[in-house]
């Protein structure tokens, strides 16, 4: 006999916007698709680039979860704040004012990684389409939420979505949504059969051509779990540092042994999810390096809500740290 | 049929949020977690083979569930020849009313540490059945006394610090304990010394069961699992169907692993108890019950096991030894301790409690606060991979349980 489960609405909210609105936050796709104005990326090629909406979505996540730590996660005053669209559009009430709290230099620095993660991919000589406006979320939400049947239909959207850009390789800013593409779309979804790559195995092929990056002082790699547990990607990051000329330093756990940044409890349990990021930049922080340098969203957004302000130890993402050699 | 879980969930949250501003916990945890690692590290330079022994428990320990039938008969056949009494409980239920059957009322009863007893609430069963039941494990002895409940499984009182030790022994003892370690341990000694040489019964689990031989390996530093199996005149053991392994050659290895992972690197004592105490020297007659106890019984507890066994995808989380690896390594329970659980603690915990602790309701939040990270799969000796189990376990709560499986095996 089945049981429904009523569950914390904040797992459905993520899931209706996600559906309805092809990103979990319901970002509108001129939003997500505001970075690219600059770049004229063609709609069609061999190589598209694929951003999913999530770098855009991580200062909007954290302004949420910052209000939501104070809130009853079971309380009404929750299903309204994690409403966002979903709900507003029903309520009348107006989205961006629950945005409203968002920091303009928080929305440009995550926009700016998906243009300065394009600028770079263009330098290193790859052709890259990108699908703009119309580009759809992964679903890899759906996946880990549970919602197996959702990413189904979604999952058909996708693929059409990515189809039309009739590439043969889509290259993946979030490991999220590399791994959802390549592990779970198969056994999912059908119709998938793009060669699906990350940022990191792109830039690592071509990183002789990387200029180097002046940094006087060393860095320290937090390997993503998705990227080094699941995708088996660790070594690329370190081979691509010794090619910009920028000296590693190791943390207590990394590689396979990683510690995760606490950024998968976000949403439900915000509170736990901010003491483990936080004990994760003490490990981090620890190697008195002068950068913590990740490579997913999530993790750059959790362990830069971990890092203790006055730490002198910043929280880069592999893309911003990059482009820094382009940029002189 | 619909349930709201809104308030577990709301409630859990909270509890979850205490534990990790809870100093004890996180002075202990951080102790605790250092030491892991060092010592696990140490023993596998020491004895490098153990990686490779491991890869071989995993094909042992898939092989015994695949046949766990005909095992389980095998093992009771042995239990039998042996001259103890061999028992087959279908559910909890059952399991307590053999093992109550068998003790009666009024005894004393010396009890061993394990996570079935916790399973099954064991202890607090024949306590209301109106016996005197003692927790033997000084980290259960000093729960026992707190009435609180294991937050490892391996070292159950890991968030509870000597100060508040003193405390509680010197209010059950009656006089004045100090907060002195050697000195805890000592006044526990005298008082369970006592018990065990009173006990009519003494209850013990096993790390791995021989089918062939009847063999029931236990692991431990104490010597608390030697003097309440060998001291009663009865002994009982209670054990989960999964413990079970072809030949006693196999159930070495087996051993050896989950010690080493178990940070015990090697412990004090393993017994092999596989009947009761028997003498032949008086004109080579044999008679029981010589030194150790007459009376032997075992009784093999499913409770969901063979549902488990029989899942494609879940069937592995039976393969778990209980070294408790992967809880140091998780960073979850590295903040919250057991709160991460109920009786089963972290991702494989949120997993054995949907099939023998409480079903898909009860471990929904446990569930959904597993990280997915994958690092207790590096962890395990087994490499159980809790993430795709919990994945799928959520997918069940979103869709339902009937869908036996959410993945096709081929989508093409």
């Amino acid at each position: 006999m089945a049981v429904e489960m009523k569950l914390p609405p904040v797992l459905d909210i993520i899931r209706g916007n996600i559906v309805k609105h092809g990103n979990p936050l319901a970002l509108k796709g001129a939003e997500v698709a505001s970075w690219a104005k600059k770049l004229n990326l063609p709609a069609q090629g061999e190589i598209l680039f694929y951003t999913g909406g999530e770098y855009q979505l991580v200062p909007f996540i954290d302004s949420l979860v910052k209000t939501m730590t104070h809130m009853d996660q079971g309380g009404k005053g929750f299903s309204l704040m994690m409403g966002v669209r979903n709900i507003l559009d029903k309520a009348g009430i107006n989205a961006e004012k629950i945005y409203a709290s968002v920091l303009a230099k928080d929305k440009e620095r995550f926009n700016n990684v998906c243009y300065k993660a394009a600028v770079v991919l263009q330098q290193l000589g790859y052709d890259l389409c990108y699908g703009g406006e119309q580009e759809l979320y992964s679903g890899a939400l759906l996946y880990e939420l549970g919602y197996w049947q959702d990413l189904r239909e979604y999952g058909q959207k996708v693929v059409q979505s990515i189809k039309q850009s009739g590439a043969k390789t889509i290259v993946c800013l979030s490991p999220h949504a590399a791994e959802v593409f390549k592990l779970v779309y198969p056994k999912l979804v059908n119709g998938f059969q793009i060669e699906v790559r990350t940022f990191v195995e792109m830039v690592w092929e071509k990183r002789d051509k990387l200029p180097a990056v002046k940094f006087d002082d060393s860095v320290v790699i937090h390997d993503s779990c998705r990227l080094a547990r699941e995708l088996g990607i660790d070594q690329e990051l370190r081979d691509i540092m010794e090619s910009v000329g920028v000296p590693v330093l190791e943390p207590m756990r990394s590689r396979k042994w990683t510690t995760c940044c606490g950024g998968p409890g976000k949403l439900l349990f915000p509170e736990i999810s901010h003491k483990i990021a936080d004990r994760r930049v003490g490990e981090l922080e620890e190697t008195g390096a002068g950068v913590i340098l990740t490579s997913c969203p999530y993790c750059l957004a959790a362990l830069q809500g971990g890092s203790r302000e006055g730490s002198g130890t910043g929280v880069e993402d592999l893309i911003e740290f990059l482009y820094r050699g382009f940029a002189v | 049929m619909s349930v709201d879980l809104q308030k577990e969930f709301g409630d859990y949250s909270k509890n979850l949020n205490r534990a990790s501003k809870d100093t004890n916990i996180e002075t202990a945890i951080t102790r605790a977690v250092k030491a892991y690692r060092a010592t696990v590290a140490d023993a596998m330079e020491r004895y490098p083979h153990t990686p490779d022994l491991a890869a071989e428990v995993r094909r042992i320990k898939a092989d015994s569930i695949a046949n766990n039938d005909a095992l389980l008969r095998q093992a009771m056949e042995s239990v039998e020849r042996n001259k103890g009494k061999a028992f087959y409980a279908r559910d909890k239920q059952q399991a307590l009313e053999i093992v109550a059957e068998i003790i009666g009322k009024e005894k004393i009863v010396v009890k061993g540490k394990s996570m079935l007893g916790e399973e099954l609430h064991l202890r607090e069963y024949l306590e209301e059945k109106g016996n005197e039941v003692w927790e033997s494990d000084l980290g259960e002895f000093i729960l026992q006394l707190k009435n609180d409940r294991p937050m490892h499984i391996l070292s159950p009182a890991i968030h509870v610090p000597r100060e508040q030790v003193a405390e509680i022994f010197s209010k059950f003892f009656g006089r004045e304990v100090p907060p002195d370690i050697a000195q805890e341990v000592a006044v526990v000694r005298d008082f369970l010394r006592d018990k065990y040489f009173n006990a009519h019964v003494g209850i013990s689990s096993a790390n791995v069961v021989a089918a062939d031989t009847g063999a029931m390996v236990i692991i431990e530093n104490e010597g608390n699992i030697r003097l309440s199996t060998a001291a009663p005149p009865v002994h009982i053991v209670v054990v989960g169907i999964e413990k079970i392994v072809p030949t006693f050659q196999e159930s070495m290895k087996v051993a050896e692993v989950t010690w080493r992972y178990a940070q015990y690197g090697v412990p004090s004592y393993v017994s092999i108890i596989s009947g009761p105490s028997k003498t032949g020297d008086i004109e080579k007659v044999t008679t029981y019950g010589a030194h150790g106890p007459k009376e032997f019984y075992v009784v093999f507890v499913d409770n969901g096991r063979t549902a488990m066994a029989q899942d494609e995808l879940f069937s592995q989380a039976l393969h778990c030894l209980r070294c408790g690896g992967c809880m140091y390594e998780c960073p979850v329970f590295q903040v919250t301790a057991g709160n991460f659980g109920h009786t089963y603690l972290g991702g494989i915990g949120s997993i054995w409690t949907v099939f023998v602790s409480g079903g898909l309701e009860k471990a929904a939040p446990l569930l959904y606060t597993c990280l997915r990270c994958g690092r207790c799969v590096e962890r395990c000796p087994m490499q159980i991979d809790v993430p795709a189990m919990v994945a799928e376990l959520r997918n069940r709560i979103i869709n339902g349980e009937e869908q036996e499986t959410g993945l096709d095996s081929q989508a093409s």
